[in-house]
């Protein structure tokens, strides 16, 4: 207890939460209620974890946590968290050599999952609660002091015709991308996978799209799709034809010769949309078709020799030794095509700017954008975030009970 | 004998599914590049121009020595004191032609127009036309409107018009730059583009953010993967179940939030608001935790037993053998910080903080009708990323592949 090293650690710390105190206090006197409440709940955080560390890991781990919660702060501080940091290894430094080894795995666990730990908390955790609070109050704004009105904005939202407009959508884009994505990256797979020559070469053209920007993309795919000079209407013979701009749906347009005339959500997705499914479609192929020949190339070749001394059919090898094997992959590929589907902005902002004719082909996440940062109703947009959040969880749950049976996981 | 014929029918097939497919994914590639090399007038033929005038090697000898004439032989101009001679040969003998430098639209004045001296001359086998800079100023280009009887059946200038227009009795050939260089012509579109947005600052932003993020996520990731794979530390399980439960939230959810905590922080418009929320990468916490975990236990007791602290075994020992899940997340988070457009466009307003994505965005508002130099734009945005792949075309590919392996 006489070792000077034991006299450095109260000092430095002492420093830290002076300096963090006094920070922070500068910051409420200013105003400012969201670091004062960030404050609060870093302290409380701290707390929690100091206690929690204290009981297992002695000082070490004690000081880690502290270190942690200043740091979270820090992340409000900049100078703060570094001046933390130091303290913390310094610290260490002088007490490495004495430490038992729980206490030394408690201290470097700690330390090197706190940098994370509080990003995560600031940009991750806190937020998702945060969005859910602010979706509570009525129109929060930096100017004007809000009112709390409880679920009125979910109340609106589910009466909302343009929220339905652009849930539909998605679900459309949803539907027709990720199946039609994953078919034809499984072709593409088994093919490639048919010891083909330049194999590299085709992956690498396969493959290109999906690195590409899609701002510049979609560029590109506008121009294709231009009605008076595109490429696209020279090749079909359809000169004029504005594909960004055409809302009539798909199914309505294809029944229409008949006589059915589809309305609303039955109409299924506008032309234009359909167009920049096309291009979402193209922009993923190359990912589904890498992840797909990875997962190909890991089934043990014995397998089809197997079956093809048995006399197995080209078809039957596919349907029924690589189609079930590749299951887990397409599974996974199928959760992550829904959740990115669900984010489908860049592409639909860039080629149709307004969200389309008629809102034909206005997104989830186009028309959150809209209403936070166009029309900047934060508090309607964050609740449609929340309700997105639950369709996704929901929908992500769904397909693992039901596709999640039929998955086969090989061995 | 059927069965070899099967066989090969089947390879045929099989082949010609790939190439269709190939041709459709490179398509886009193509005409990207075709139309950023294109006129306006070419990019809006009504049947596709599959090899521009700009492509064309005999354009490249005109260009080339015009544009040394005018200025450099490379990237051309409009040097005071110089003459550019341009020819057109024509058949017949109809009334002159007529040249003039047309002035841009809605000037009211302009010293390139009224500064150049024409001369138009009857030589043998067609016409000679002279252009001298007879102001001090150096231009960077030269635009050109020659009036060409119809009269004349056939006419070969010695560059390629980058516009032919029926106006009268006349045909009005345009260039919009007569004294090019090489590169000038070639890359018209290019420059112009690079001059109409401020593009350096672009990328200058784009790579500080992307660079920045890369670089300090994987040494942060590298930390917490590692912590969370090999540290026996006590809370660890708790920690690592609130990262699980963030993968669950929707980038969506945290796009207002995120917003306003930087608005409190004074931080909009800044490299911080660019960089600060996404430096934390659970998806790469995740991935190296994976790759750690990968690797024998043997090796971290047996430097245990030697005494190595635990900085020791991750810098010494786990890092250099985790070399490819570096490279995974590292190209993972560069293209998603480079090609990212939702973030940047939510939290920058000024010209200055734009990263390249969104810089292209706002110039295809502003671009309009002139694809030619849209199309340049979109290539330059792109090309950073397309080079890293082609120079690192395995790490790209084996990389994604190892993330969707769980």
């Amino acid at each position: 207890m006489k070792k000077p090293e034991h006299l450095l650690a109260p000092a430095l710390l002492g420093t830290g939460v002076l300096a963090f105190l006094a920070a922070e206090a500068s910051r409420l006197a200013i105003g400012g209620w969201a670091s004062a409440a960030l404050a609060l709940l870093f302290a409380l955080s701290g707390l929690a974890l100091a206690g929690y560390g204290a009981r297992r890991a002695g000082i070490p781990g004690l000081l880690t946590v502290v270190a942690a919660a200043l740091g979270l702060g820090g992340v409000l501080h900049a100078p703060l968290a570094l001046f933390t940091l130091a303290a913390g290894v310094l610290l260490y430094l002088g007490l490495r050599s004495r430490l038992p080894e729980p206490a030394q795995a408690a201290f470097w666990g700690w330390a090197f999952v706190w940098p994370s730990l509080a990003l995560v908390l600031v940009w991750h955790v806190f937020p998702s609660f945060f969005a859910f609070y602010i979706s509570l109050f009525d129109r929060v704004s930096f100017i004007a002091k809000s009112r709390f009105v409880g679920l009125l904005n979910y109340e609106i939202l589910m009466r909302d015709p343009l929220f339905w407009k652009a849930l539909s959508n998605t679900f459309w884009y949803v539907v027709f991308t990720v199946p039609t994505g994953i078919f034809l990256g499984t072709l593409v797979a088994i093919l490639l996978n048919e010891r083909v020559r330049f194999l590299g070469l085709f992956r690498t053209i396969y493959f290109l799209p999906y690195i590409t920007a899609l701002t510049a993309a979609a560029a590109v795919w506008m121009w294709i799709y231009h009605p008076e000079f595109g490429f696209l209407n020279w090749l079909l013979g359809t000169p004029g034809f504005d594909w960004l701009h055409t809302p009539d749906g798909i199914f309505a347009l294809a029944l229409r010769p008949f006589g059915i005339e589809l309305q609303g959500f039955f109409a299924g997705p506008s032309v234009a949309f359909v167009a920049i499914m096309a291009m979402s479609v193209w922009h993923l192929l190359g990912y589904n078709v890498v992840i797909l020949l990875a997962g190909l190339q890991s089934i043990p070749r014995q397998y089809y020799e197997a079956a093809m001394i048995d006399g197995a059919t080209w078809w039957q090898l596919q349907r029924y030794i690589s189609w079930p094997l590749l299951s887990p992959t397409t599974f996974f590929l199928a959760i992550i095509g829904l959740i990115g589907a669900f984010q489908v902005f860049t592409q639909v902002y860039v080629m149709t700017p307004t969200g389309g004719v008629l809102n034909d082909t206005l997104t989830v996440t186009m028309y959150l954008y809209n209403k936070g940062f166009r029309d900047s109703d934060f508090s309607y947009a964050s609740a449609i975030a929340v309700v997105v959040f639950f369709v996704i969880l929901a929908l992500t749950l769904l397909q693992k009970r039901v596709l999640e049976k039929r998955v086969t996981y090989g061995e | 004998m059927a069965s070899k014929l099967r066989y090969l029918l089947g390879r045929v097939l099989i082949y010609a599914v790939l190439i269709a497919g190939t041709v459709v994914m490179a398509f886009p590639f193509y005409w990207m590049l075709a139309t950023s090399v294109k006129s306006p007038q070419e990019a809006q033929q009504a049947a596709p121009v599959w090899v521009p005038e700009r492509l064309k090697p005999q354009n490249w000898r005109a260009a080339t020595r015009l544009g040394a004439e005018g200025g450099s032989r490379f990237w051309g101009g409009f040097l005071p004191g110089r003459t550019v001679h341009f020819f057109i040969r024509t058949e017949g003998d109809e009334p002159p032609p007529r040249a003039r430098v047309p002035k841009p639209p809605g000037a009211f004045r302009d010293p390139l127009s009224e500064g150049t001296r024409i001369q138009v001359e009857r030589v043998e086998g067609g016409w000679r036309f002279s252009f001298t800079n007879t102001t001090d100023q150096a231009f960077r280009l030269l635009p050109v409107v020659i009036y060409l009887p119809k009269g004349y059946g056939t006419y070969y200038p010695e560059l390629a018009p980058d516009a032919v227009r029926s106006a009268g009795d006349y045909w009005r050939l345009e260039w919009v730059n007569l004294s090019p260089g090489l590169f000038g012509y070639v890359f018209h579109n290019y420059r112009e583009a690079w001059n109409a947005a401020p593009f350096a600052r672009y990328f200058y932003v784009s790579f500080v953010t992307a660079g920045t993020q890369v670089l300090v996520g994987l040494f942060l990731a590298a930390m917490a993967g590692f912590a969370f794979a090999r540290v026996p530390f006590p809370g660890r399980e708790l920690v690592f179940l609130l990262f699980l439960a963030t993968m669950m939230v929707p980038g969506e959810v945290l796009l207002i939030p995120n917003y306003i905590l930087l608005a409190k922080l004074g931080w909009l418009d800044t490299f911080y608001a660019l960089i600060v929320p996404w430096l934390a990468s659970v998806f790469g916490i995740f991935l190296l935790r994976q790759f750690y975990r990968s690797l024998p236990q043997d090796l971290f007791d047996a430097a245990r037993i030697d005494g190595a602290s635990y900085p020791v075994m991750l810098f010494k020992i786990a890092l250099p053998l985790a070399v490819p899940g570096l490279i995974t997340y590292g190209i993972f988070s560069f293209l998603g910080a480079y090609n990212a457009l939702l973030w940047p466009l939510i939290v920058t307003q000024s010209p200055e903080m734009r990263t390249v994505q969104v810089g292209l965005q706002a110039f295809i508002g502003e671009a309009g009708s002139d694809y030619g130099q849209l199309m340049a734009a979109s290539t330059m945005a792109i090309l950073p990323i397309i080079v890293g792949y082609f120079l690192a075309q395995r790490q790209f590919i084996e990389g994604i592949a190892r993330s969707g392996i769980k």
